[in-house]
């Protein structure tokens, strides 16, 4: 597993240079809650046909920050995009909140910040 | 002038559903032109648990219960990556054990998979009978692990029990019977119209859509697709017990079938071996220490590529636990897959893609 680290202001640049869609299979965008309201934003790929060579390309964002939508170079992510923006109550560009939470759920459930 | 549309939802319940997820469907007459899908009807909330209510050395039995069909692919992923921060090395024994309870679930999971296939293709007698012959691996997984389905077998350090004689036995001459009629669903699936023909170009997904839709499992194989993580890992010995990766190339239901039937004869050679040359050896290892650090570890579920992602901080709490369930990356090929289709068609795509909501929403 390599951890390459990037911003949100260029994390859309750095993924479209390197995402080949032939090569690279995209996992999914995962969320980790840091200390002092940071949260690690996670896009994960694996290699196709090569022995466990996962590449994280991770950025630490605020909660109110805005991150940039992938799904125009990854159609698949916006599903994760969505998941994220419930589970963490952060805002993704282009995604709707409401995949898993209803709006009577305890909202933003694995944020380090209740809100 | 611009054409009418109807708009029909199917569930979040519904006769042809099994499990509670939604998908509505805009039609022009009987094609379907959008679909928008809703998968969260059974949130459960385990992410948080798994960091808020249990340590880590109990977190391996609560991802177990996020799916019934392949609990053991969820407590499996888990512990590896546990084992990973521990630096705990197994057994080669427990190890192949491992494999055989994994394959076994592959084995009952696809021939639940075909079963409900039939079922949607209105073959009521062929669905009873795959069930039946199910029962021969079920019986199995509860003389090995003690349960049916859900069972704990899978510990941090190795497998909760060991394999004896008379068990290896009835692995035998089960699996013997349950590929003799594997082989019979074959002809079926190849020669009866209910099932071929009636399924060749429906709810078909090309290659290169397999690919932009990062498509995984039976689903992404049956397009040509040349992914399945037993191909991409190292943490098990897959290659030593005869995996051998299946594909096809026409990315419709009958492929997705087929690929499962040849899934099941490969999984059936890969528990033999392993029955037949299980090392000696201890199946537990005592595990020392607290997780630090993080470890991302996959599998091959019956479905497609879990992901289990998790970070501990040296303490008995982990920090995260992140699952990536194989039906939920596979939810923008399958809204792809319906649009152009018949609605008609529906259930039998629905059922070819054997999906898992209880593992979605977790």
């Amino acid at each position: 597993m390599r951890k390459i680290e990037v911003t949100l202001e260029n994390v859309r640049e750095e993924i479209q240079s390197f995402y080949e869609y032939n090569k690279w299979h995209f996992l999914t965008i995962n969320g980790v809650a840091l200390a002092d309201n940071i949260l690690e934003v996670q896009w994960i790929f694996s290699k196709y046909e090569a022995m466990d060579e996962v590449i994280i390309f991770f950025a630490h964002a605020k909660y109110a920050d805005l991150i940039p939508s992938v799904a125009d170079i990854i159609p698949s992510a916006i599903i994760s995009q969505r998941e994220l923006v419930d589970m963490f109550g952060v805002v993704v560009e282009g995604s709707e909140k409401g995949l898993y939470l209803d709006e009577d759920s305890l909202q933003a459930p694995l944020s380090g910040c209740r809100i | 002038m611009s054409k009418k549309t109807i708009n029909i939802p199917i569930g979040s319940q519904h006769i042809a559903l099994l499990e509670p997820v939604r998908f509505k469907f805009e039609c022009e007459n009987e094609k379907i032109i959008t679909v928008d899908s809703d998968v969260g009807f059974v949130h459960r909330g385990i992410e948080r648990a798994c960091t808020t209510k249990f340590k880590f050395d109990g977190i391996g039995y609560v991802v177990a219960r996020v799916c019934g069909l392949c609990a053991i692919t969820h407590s499996l992923s888990y512990t590896v990556a546990i084992e990973k921060l521990l630096g705990t090395e197994i057994s080669v024994k427990a190890k192949y054990l491992r494999i055989l309870l994994l394959e076994l679930d592959r084995i009952h999971s696809h021939m639940l998979c075909l079963s409900h296939t039939c079922e949607s293709a209105g073959f009521e007698a062929m669905f009873m009978r795959i069930m039946g012959d199910r029962e021969l691996v079920m019986e199995i997984q509860e003389l090995l692990t003690g349960n049916r389905i859900q069972f704990d077998y899978i510990s941090i350090g190795g497998v909760n029990r060991d394999l004896s004689s008379e068990i290896a036995q009835k692995i035998r001459q089960n699996l013997y019977e349950v590929k003799q009629r594997a082989l019979g669903y074959r002809e079926e699936f190849t020669n009866n119209w209910s099932l071929s023909l009636k399924f060749k170009g429906i709810g078909a997904l090309s290659l290169d859509d397999a690919y932009r839709f990062n498509a995984i499992g039976p689903l992404a194989r049956a397009s040509g697709l040349h992914v399945d993580v037993r191909n991409e890992i190292n943490y098990l010995p897959f290659s030593e017990v005869g995996f051998v990766m299946q594909t096809h190339k026409a990315g419709d239901i009958n492929a997705r079938n087929l690929i499962r039937l040849d899934e099941i004869q490969n999984s059936i050679k890969m528990c033999e071996n392993i029955v037949n040359g299980l090392p000696e050896g201890d199946i537990f290892t005592k595990p020392k220490g607290k997780p630090n650090g993080e470890a991302l570890v996959r599998f091959e579920a019956p479905r497609g590529e879990l992901m289990y992602y998790v970070k501990g901080n040296a303490t008995a709490m982990l920090e995260r636990v992140r699952i990536k369930t194989p039906t939920f990356s596979s939810i923008p090929a399958f809204s792809h897959i319906f649009v152009g289709e018949d609605y008609a068609d529906v259930p039998a795509i629905l059922a070819s893609f054997d999906p898992c909501l209880s593992c979605t929403a977790k």
